[in-house]
């Protein structure tokens, strides 16, 4: 017994006499390293076992179908999010509000509904009282002018009396986005008829077509876009004609009607009409009817064919609430946000994710390079957004341009470090290392480093390119923002899912396929419907996407894309 | 005196230069290596264990509903007014043993409604019609009521009941 102890003591007597300096530099070394990890672990931005587990099955499903799947926030047994939850002032402090539409998000802008108590950024309530919505457009390469709130409440009261008083039924609007467009939509549900959102850049034929197809009888759109000889011929209800001019070919009469029309058509100039009424006050009906519905066109691409989904306003006001309350509240738009659609506003998931904006104060900046395919550089080029809504084709070409300007190792370097610490969870910030060796980022805005949400919307049966999880990594390292990636269809306003704003998690579905899309919105649910092919098994849900809810055109739908909830009960293609 | 005070003999060994490789060093160094590896190791990913797959909703007949009783490992149902409830929450009343085990598996409406748990409230020929309950006076419809929507709180509903024979039993045993 004594001799074991004493051999051990003879052992580590041993191993200490070789003591030296090295073995002082190395346990330096070790304690230094031990105590950096203390010092630099943080806390995942959410808890992982949330993201293990996302949406919510039903206990119960129909044979034939797979359960239904909801949002968190509206478990089973609930009432899906069927508006805006609008409450006017003077109402009791916790009532539920009513479900609102685009007259009460109009009055939210103006100031006249205010803004909710403790929203987080938003300006101390100042004598003038309750703050307005900031809309700013940008005109090519000059910056960001706005526009007076009064100014535009004039040019709505005024566009939507003319049109009404002309027995405008169906309005088109054939305009890119501009504050014009926002106009005549608002002014489109104070004054009782329908608009019809053309997407932009069609050629003349289909534009001819579409607006036969849809039973236009009247047509707003930019001066000198169209032919009107043409378009009356082939659109035989057309009535009335609205141009919008650019301010610098105002000089030009714009009130000419080609030969062969003659009295049948009533052409106006946007600008003149508010010129006209200029010392008038701007009054907007106060009326409480139901407001029309809205016409949107989905069309993969200008000149294919499209499928026309008219939507209700209780569409769009459930879209739109559950837009907002989709993401957690100290991330969601406040006041001091910057909101940019590079998108084009005849996509629903993009007009819902502006009225959100306007509804909570944000800062909209309208740019007319938006659409589809745009590149997101040229469309930020002369402000700072800290939110934007962009298509799988920018983001796709934005990840392969930048992917392309990641050369040397030492910004692959510094990309995997970053890459590392949003497998961890959380998202890179300005640390000491990422400033050392920053890695490669996007040219997104004057002020880079503002950019905070990036949403990225994916069509459902349009051939997109598809974003696939590891993309979506990269591209929250290249904009240094947070990335959603929301699933988009035809029959359903806004979107049908989205990811969760904190799932950074990689690998989860192979490269080159799409990524997964996330739970619903609390607007709708989801089952999946058997089909020949694919059948919902003990194993796991597959089938048909079918969709029901108050944001679903017509209550129900089916996407015509197949899908499946995979094990952390997020939606995904097949 | 002379001899004694001479200089002390030169340092015969010179110090030994500082080798890195000792055992001592080769210890903390694969320490280090190892926390380091530690450190860069690809994390798991969490993940919750699978739930159990959702019920599917099912058209019984008596004969069918009749194997659910909570003997041999299967879950407890009951019927109430033409509603399957899983009853397997409840199982310490409604399974085998309990108090009320003699609705479990049968048509529980008659003995909800009059509040009795006798082998004469449940029909007893199970290929025969269902119980129409038409001879039941008000207050009783109105305890069977309480008592269902008790049931439609706490249980859930995952079938429903119709007689041997009929249209629906049809069209279900067509589908299967």
């Amino acid at each position: 017994m004594a001799g074991v102890v004493e051999q051990l003591d003879s052992l580590i007597a041993d191993l200490l006499a070789g003591w030296n300096i090295y073995t002082t530099l190395l346990l330096g070394a070790t304690a230094g390293f031990v105590a950096w990890v203390i010092y630099e672990a943080q806390d995942a931005d959410t808890h992982p076992l949330l993201l293990a587990r996302q949406a919510q099955a039903s206990y119960v499903r129909q044979p034939g179908e797979s359960a239904a799947y909801r949002s968190p926030e509206v478990p089973h047994g609930y009432v899906l999010r069927s508006g805006l939850g609008v409450k006017v002032p003077g109402a009791p402090l916790y009532s539920a509000g009513k479900n609102g539409d685009l007259r009460d998000i109009w009055r939210r802008v103006t100031g006249e509904i205010p803004l909710e108590k403790n929203v987080p950024h938003a300006p101390a309530s100042t004598t003038a009282g309750p703050g307005t919505a900031t809309i700013m457009t940008v005109f090519g390469s000059e910056g960001a002018t706005e526009h007076s709130i009064a100014e535009l409440t004039k040019e709505i009261s005024v566009i939507g009396q003319h049109l009404k008083d002309h027995g405008a039924k169906k309005v088109a609007l054939y305009l890119p986005n501009s504050v014009e467009f926002l106009a005549a939509l608002f002014a489109a549900a104070f004054y009782d008829f329908t608009p019809i959102l053309i997407p932009y850049n069609q050629p003349h034929p289909t534009l001819i077509e579409l607006l036969a197809h849809t039973g236009a009888d009247s047509l707003i759109a930019e001066a000198g876009s169209i032919p009107l000889a043409d378009v009356s011929k082939g659109v035989s209800r057309l009535r009335s004609v609205v141009w919008t001019v650019e301010k610098t070919s105002r000089h030009m009469d714009w009130n000419e009607v080609p030969e062969g029309i003659g009295g049948k058509i009533d052409v106006s100039v946007w600008h003149q009409l508010v010129q006209d009424q200029k010392n008038g006050k701007p009054e907007l009906p106060q009326g409480s009817g139901d407001a029309p519905d809205i016409i949107f066109l989905w069309q993969e691409a200008p000149g294919k064919p499209a499928e026309v989904v008219q939507f209700t306003q209780q569409n769009i006001a459930a879209a739109t609430g559950a837009l907002i309350s989709a993401l957690p509240s100290p991330q969601r738009i406040s006041p001091s946000d910057t909101f940019l659609p590079a998108d084009s506003f005849t996509q629903s998931y993009t007009l819902c994710l502006t009225l959100a904006a306007l509804f909570s104060h944000a800062t909209l900046v309208i740019n007319s390079v938006a659409g589809p395919g745009v590149d997101l550089t040229l469309a930020s080029r002369k402000v700072a957004p800290t939110i934007t809504v962009i298509s799988a084709e920018t983001a796709a070409k934005l990840h392969s341009t930048t992917t392309a300007s990641v050369t040397g190792g030492l910004q692959k370097l510094a990309h995997s470090v970053e890459t590392k610490s949003l497998t961890a969870g959380r998202l890179p910030t300005d640390s000491f290392i990422s400033r050392v060796n920053a890695p490669t980022r996007a040219a997104i805005g004057t002020t880079p480093g503002k950019l905070r949400l990036l949403f990225v919307s994916e069509r459902a049966g349009h051939n997109t390119p598809p974003m696939s999880s590891d993309d979506l990594s990269d591209l929250r390292i290249f904009a240094k923002a947070r990335v959603i990636y929301a699933l988009t269809a035809a029959k359903v306003a806004g979107a049908v899912a989205q990811t969760n704003i904190y799932d950074y998690r990689r690998g989860v579905t192979p490269a080159n396929k799409h990524s997964h899309f996330g739970v619903p919105l609390s607007s709708l649910e989801i089952k999946l419907k058997d089909t020949p092919v694919h059948k919902t098994t003990d194993d796991g849900p597959f089938g048909e996407i079918t969709v029901k809810g108050p944001a679903v055109a017509g209550g129900e739908a089916s996407l015509g894309v197949n899908g499946t909830f995979r094990e952390d009960h997020t939606l995904a293609y097949i | 005196m002379t001899d004694t005070s001479s200089p002390p003999p030169a340092a015969e060994v010179l110090p030994r230069s500082a080798s890195p490789v000792t055992p001592i060093n080769l210890v903390l160094l694969s320490l280090l290596v190892f926390l380091v590896y530690l450190r860069l190791k690809p994390a798991k990913q969490q993940t919750l264990p699978k739930p159990p797959p959702p019920t599917v909703f099912r058209t019984f007949t008596p004969p069918e509903l009749f194997p659910y009783n909570g003997l041999n490992g299967m879950p407890v149902y009951l019927s109430v007014r033409g509603r399957v409830f899983d009853v397997t929450a409840g199982r310490n009343f409604y399974g085998p043993g309990g108090p009320y085990a003699n609705f479990a598996g049968r048509d529980a409406s008659r003995g909800l409604a009059c509040g009795s748990f006798d082998e004469d409230m449940l029909t007893k020929d199970l290929d025969g019609p269902l119980d129409t309950l038409s001879d039941l006076g008000d207050d009783q419809l109105e305890a069977m009521r309480g008592w269902e929507e008790r049931f439609m709180e706490k249980y859930l509903v995952v079938g429903k009941l119709v007689a041997v024979g009929s249209e629906e039993a049809k069209a279900a045993a067509a589908q299967k």
